[in-house]
């Protein structure tokens, strides 16, 4: 149950982990039958060796005189196990029986328990170490000393059990890179799809679920940028089918005699004429800003936006200074900072703009007013196109509901961010921050 | 017997180019209308006209292209007035750096236009600029500033653009087209006055004053724009036309 919370998040490790584990067992299984065979065949081996070796010398040792025997115990000793002609050191008695008596007890009793009645006790020390006590023919004592080994490993063969536990880390993390890189790529790619820019195609070679996935990755950015250029050209050619019927309606307009009809066809016909424009202005700020980028001096545009507002009499004014260099498309950034001002100037009928510049070498211009706001839960969804907050449904400062859907579009094309918030004491801010 | 101005429409769609005719005549011009560049062509051999209003969008030769034969042929002098029918900068700007003397967004308003063709004609009349600005070289320099004159804006030496009101385009671009000659305030406000004539009420002396401070110009010693006193101002550098940076 807890697996799934220790899961690990990649997809690279968890590749890894199945891997890495899968191969580890699989070497641990074959690598212990293996040994475990060895073992066996060797234990057998040398147990025979044991029972023919144990009893050969103990015949030669009783059929000595007793004062040659001492001289022959040096032939007689081997690498595991000697004799002593003593009754031996003392030690804890052993039972034969139990299972955990060593292989090697039960081969040397099997070997001469038939003629010799002996005795066991178990040595204790850090190895094992017992000693098999029995009497000759001749009533003198002797002693077994046997300190059982294992056949010892060979010293490369950990060297080798590591090169292999590398080699097995070498191919997982091979293997899994491989399967990941593609992935990684294409949710590269999709993070940097912009269909307004030239596409960006992937690589459309390697393995072949690879190279499909790039390829339907690459027709998907194909369709979306058709869509869009439908769209615009959609929406192209609307509004200029359409100006040529409002110019008509309203050169038509200005013939009629002065009166309400024609003050009210009048502003109808300015409706219209506005959503057309801001309909493309939407569609092409969607579609990215084919301007080119250049360096502006910061403070002269804002100054000379704020005088175009100041010389037609609207109450807008400038606060602060960047003493800043940028680089940016000049017309979309005018147009961000128009509409935000045109909407302060809309809601509030005056406009307060404030540039600074931070500590990051980035800079933040607010355009300000003391309006109503906006009701904190619906911040977010002013800047999406055709959104209209409850108190502008009133079609006469409605507007389209494109202006701030607009700003943020062409806010972001520009590299910024923009965002709203309601200020201390009433009224909106709209934060455009740029790049410095 | 008085001089009535002679108007010459080209639009293709037959019933704005009647209705202006109309609005125009109604308002005491003489108003010619043609449907396209060929007709304008026709027409312009036998009759020469005051000013010409031409629509950007038409089949067969378009507005630009019309615009940019009139400033090459012997018509280059009749002030020309674009309608262009997309909202949209670049169109403005190309519009500009065709030759047009001013330039109208569709829909437009009758009176609007009447209001246009008026002060470009006041314009041209009072001081025909010394310098015709192409599309090809449409940059005025003059001491480390240039002048962009179609995206409107000062580049300086270092190619930084600073960016100027459309009340201080309209008066560098007065002094820019005839330098180192003095002009009044009166001569300064009419040719300032191309567009929005009736929303602009800034005095010129306070215009200069920001277009000094633009320009890093100082105003106890000023080096573009010098004061002459009692009579107005004057451009005080010499302008050349340079071509566009590639």
């Amino acid at each position: 149950m807890n697996l799934s919370m220790r899961w690990p998040r990649t997809l690279a490790s968890r590749l890894s982990l199945i891997f890495l584990i899968g191969l580890i067992l699989a070497q641990a299984l074959s690598f212990g039958a293996q040994y475990y065979e060895r073992y066996e065949s060797a234990k057998n081996t040398m147990l025979g060796n044991l029972e023919t070796d144990v009893s050969t010398s103990i015949a030669i040792l009783d059929r000595l005189p007793a004062n040659e025997r001492a001289s022959w115990l040096q032939q007689l000793q081997r690498k595991n196990y000697g004799y002593l002609l003593s009754e031996g050191a003392n030690g804890n008695p052993m039972n034969t029986d139990t299972p955990e008596a060593p292989i090697a007890m039960t081969s040397i009793k099997d070997a001469i328990g038939k003629d010799y009645p002996m005795t066991f006790t178990d040595i204790p020390g850090p190895r094992k170490h017992f000693q098999v006590h029995l009497k000759l023919t001749d009533g003198s004592p002797l002693t077994i000393d046997v300190r059982p080994s294992m056949v010892p490993l060979s010293p490369w063969l950990p060297m080798m059990l590591l090169g292999q536990l590398a080699l097995m880390l070498a191919c997982t993390w091979l293997a899994v890179r491989i399967a990941i890189r593609p992935l990684t790529r294409l949710a590269e790619a999709v993070d940097t799809l912009d269909p307004n820019t030239h596409p960006v195609l992937l690589d459309e070679k390697g393995p072949t679920e690879v190279a499909h996935a790039a390829k339907a990755f690459n027709a998907m950015q194909a369709r979306i940028a058709a869509y869009l250029k439908e769209r615009m050209q959609l929406l192209a050619a609307i509004s200029h089918d359409l100006q040529t019927p409002i110019t008509r309606m309203k050169l038509r307009a200005e013939f009629m005699d002065d009166c309400v009809e024609k003050e009210k066809l009048w502003n109808d016909l300015g409706e219209m004429e506005h959503l057309v424009r801001e309909g493309v202005a939407y569609a092409r700020s969607v579609h990215g800003a084919t301007e080119e980028s250049r360096r502006t001096d910061l403070d002269s545009f804002l100054d000379s936006l704020v005088f175009d507002y100041q010389d037609v009499g609207k109450e807008v004014q400038l606060s602060g200074k960047s003493a800043t260099v940028i680089d940016t498309r000049p017309h979309a950034l005018r147009r961000v900072l128009v509409n935000l001002t045109d909407n302060a100037l809309k809601f509030a009928g005056a406009a307060e703009l404030l540039v600074e510049k931070k500590a990051d070498g980035s800079v933040s211009v607010k355009v300000m007013d003391r309006g109503p706001g906006i009701a904190e839960d619906e911040l977010a969804q002013v800047m999406e196109p055709f959104y209209r907050v409850e108190n502008s449904r009133n079609r006469s400062t409605g507007g389209t509901g494109l202006g701030l859907a607009i700003a943020q579009q062409l806010a972001l094309a520009i590299g910024g961010s923009l965002t709203l918030s309601n200020r201390e004491g009433g009224g909106l801010c709209a934060e455009l921050k740029l790049r410095g | 017997m008085e001089h009535v101005d002679h108007i010459l429409i080209v639009d293709d769609d037959r019933e704005i180019r009647e209705l202006v005719g109309n609005y125009l005549k109604k308002n005491g011009l003489r108003t010619t209308v043609v449907a396209d560049g060929r007709q304008m062509r026709t027409f312009l051999e036998s009759t020469p006209v005051d000013l010409i209003v031409l629509d950007i969008m038409m089949p067969g030769d378009d507005g630009l292209m019309l615009c940019r034969e009139l400033r090459s042929g012997k018509h280059k002098a009749t002030p020309v007035l674009m309608l262009t029918a997309r909202n949209d900068e670049t169109d403005r700007i190309i519009g500009l750096e065709m030759g047009a003397d001013d330039y109208l967004v569709k829909p437009f308003a009758a009176r609007e236009l009447l209001a246009r063709i008026n002060a470009v004609l006041r314009r041209t009349r009072m001081l025909p600029p010394n310098l015709v600005v192409t599309e090809s070289s449409r940059l005025l320099a003059f001491g480390r500033w240039q002048l962009d004159t179609s995206a409107r804006h000062l580049l300086d030496d270092d190619g930084t653009m600073v960016a100027l009101s459309g009340a201080e385009y309209r008066l560098l671009r007065v002094f820019l087209d005839h330098p180192q000659r003095v002009l009044n305030r009166d001569q300064l406000l009419n040719l300032t006055q191309g567009r929005d004539a009736d929303l602009f009420d800034r005095s010129i002396d306070l215009l200069v004053s920001r277009l000094r401070q633009r320009l890093l110009d100082d105003a106890r010693e000023p080096a573009y724009i010098k004061t002459v006193r009692s009579e107005g101002y004057v451009f005080s550098l010499p302008v050349e036309i340079v071509g566009a940076p590639a």
